[in-house]
């Protein structure tokens, strides 16, 4: 097996990237950002920030804490608007060497179905992530994602207004996540997106007040991981779709995990903080991985994790 | 060559520790050199241990080599203060906006602390320009007034303060900057929030249009994540590429990282 012909590719719903390195969303701005710094041509896909129907100023100062492995952030989805957005920024994606992703978030089904609809309509943006899991907007905006059957009815509203593949990003604040994908499954999402951060909060101890200007926080980066990759391994189980794996994700290690417990693709945010090459060099090291081990498409290794679980009910628990 | 912000690997040429947790780190980038303008910073990467990059003002821009100048604060800074000649870190930059000098003749520096990093090349190059430089220049005792003499030599005055009164006025470096006889045609100051806040008040006593670089904590420092904001007030602000929310009040949030770290100060809801 020669390096140059592993197939990298992957296929999420009608949309075919040549890449399976997706640029989560709110991390990335619009790609411009980091255009000085990575090729976006070796990317899959950049998905943008989330907009809303109405204008959003977001959530006051601090909106950032570091903490052990990871990041607590509270942006509160500081965004224009759909009609700034359409008007002003999404012609420029259409010269984009990646795909370009739109990320609707509202806090109605309606809202959800008509900023789909306006934005989805562009032929400048390929594909739509419903945020339907934000932490930071005071909990209206994880409701969707912590109720399976809030989940399907909004997947279904914005099912009935476009065509386009329709992502849907999972909370991991819940109890039953995988009751939660299939449900989304079942209204007509084309892939899952897993997960989005984990509410968390950080307390300055000399000031005796929240760290955060929001009080509570959204927790990203490694300390996540272990919990996003068994978010993965729960959705697999429970959907047929494909499954964009996020939390954590820095090294081809950490990618693999994600691949091997059932995701067909990968994003990566906090890690691009750290050095915006890390995407580029996950597929580069994951070419060279697959060579090795003599495969010739990353599909084969997706969740592959599952076959040394032959005895479920010492996974399912039980007494104690 | 390239003509912008790049991510780069670079090599330590010298780490000098100027005072007790203040460390000048020494290493070799033309090409950030070549781009660098007075007022930008670098997001530092370590080469190992605890991922996350922190930024840093461009101390120094000449030749070959730059610099940083930074406080330990944290385990980020701790890792980059333990680096020794030879040793490589990744440096993401130039990045931000930095101070606009060009035009101005008789100029008030004010440095608090560790804000002195981002103070030495607008300073040069007023001086290239033939300006007046002052530098009012604080700190909480004598040995943590850093590198002054390169600033002397450079062709600034000097005006220093301490908390503690061994060197210098014995007070807060706005003090002085207030009392000061000639009134500058510009103020721009690095330092501590409540020093920032106390310059913009002086240079709005004097009459005198101020820059300030903000400090805020930082994610992508590239503009990506609308981590570090702060408020500009709506109407004298150059910020506001947005609609106003219908709830949004007289302010918009600005990205420290893209649109400053530096800001006019009259521009700034404090």
């Amino acid at each position: 097996m020669s390096r140059g012909s592993v197939d990298l590719s992957v296929t999420i719903g009608s949309l075919q990237l040549p890449y399976p390195t997706l640029m989560a969303s709110g991390c990335y701005g619009s790609g411009e950002e980091f255009e000085p710094f990575v090729d976006l041509a070796q990317i899959g896909a950049v998905v943008l920030k989330s907009v809303t129907r109405a204008p959003r100023l977001g959530n006051p100062m601090p909106r950032l804490v570091a903490t052990p492995a990871g990041m607590l952030n509270a942006i509160g989805l500081q965004n224009p608007g759909i009609d700034w957005y359409l008007e002003h920024e999404v012609a420029k994606f259409a010269k984009r060497p990646s795909a370009v992703i739109g990320s609707v978030a509202a806090f109605s089904v309606d809202d959800y179905a008509y900023v789909t609809e306006r934005l989805a309509a562009r032929d400048e943006i390929a594909a739509i992530e419903l945020n339907i899991s934000c932490p930071n907007v005071a909990s209206e905006g994880e409701t969707f994602a912590c109720d399976p059957d809030l989940t399907a009815k909004v997947v279904r509203a914005v099912r009935g207004v476009t065509g386009k593949t329709l992502i849907v990003k999972l909370s991991p604040n819940v109890t039953d996540l995988a009751a939660i994908a299939a449900s989304a499954e079942a209204a007509g999402a084309d892939a899952l997106a897993v997960i989005n951060t984990l509410r968390g909060m950080s307390i300055d101890v000399n000031a005796w007040k929240p760290r955060l200007g929001n009080v509570t926080g959204g927790l990203s980066g490694p300390a996540i991981r272990p919990v996003a990759v068994l978010a993965v391994y729960e959705a697999a189980r429970a959907v047929a779709i494909p499954i964009i794996g996020q939390g954590g994700i820095e090294t081809i290690s950490d990618a693999l995990e994600f691949f091997l417990a059932g995701a067909s693709a990968i994003a990566i945010g906090t890690a691009n903080f750290t050095d915006p090459r890390i995407p580029v060099r996950i597929v580069d090291e994951l070419r060279d991985y697959l060579t090795a081990r003599g495969h010739s498409s990353l599909s084969e290794i997706v969740g592959k994790a599952n076959v040394g679980f032959a005895t479920p009910f010492q996974y399912e628990g039980g007494e104690g | 060559m390239p003509n912008g912000p790049s991510v780069r690997d670079v090599r330590v040429l010298d780490r000098t520790e100027l005072a007790p947790g203040v460390v000048l780190l020494g290493f070799y980038a033309p090409e950030l050199v070549a781009v660098t303008r007075p007022g930008q910073f670098v997001m530092a990467i370590p080469p190992s241990g605890e991922r996350a990059a922190t930024a840093l003002a461009i101390y120094e821009a000449q030749g070959e080599r730059a610099s940083l100048l930074f406080f330990i604060c944290g385990a980020r800074t701790r890792e980059l203060a333990e680096l020794r000649t030879g040793d490589t870190l990744s440096i993401t930059g130039p990045l931000g906006n930095g101070f606009d000098v060009n035009g101005a003749r008789n100029v008030a520096i004010v440095a608090g602390g560790v804000g002195i990093a981002s103070v030495l090349l607008p300073a040069q190059m007023l001086i290239e320009q033939g300006a007046r430089v002052r530098l009012f220049y604080g700190a909480r005792s004598e040995n943590f007034l850093v590198d002054r003499e390169r600033f002397e030599r450079a062709g600034c005055e000097l005006c220093c303060a301490t908390d503690d009164g061994s060197f210098g006025h014995a007070g807060f470096i706005t003090e002085l900057l207030a009392a000061a006889e000639d009134k500058p045609d510009l103020i721009i100051a690095c330092g501590p929030s409540p020093m920032l806040r106390a310059t913009a008040f002086v240079a709005s006593e004097l009459g005198v249009r101020a820059q300030l670089s903000l400090e805020e904590t930082f994610a992508c420092g590239v503009g990506g994540c609308w981590g570090c904001v702060v408020p500009l007030d709506r109407k004298s602000s150059q910020a506001p590429r947005f609609p106003a929310p219908a709830n949004g009040g007289d302010f918009v949030y600005a990205r420290v990282c893209k649109e400053g770290p530096v800001f006019w100060a009259h521009e700034l809801r404090w």
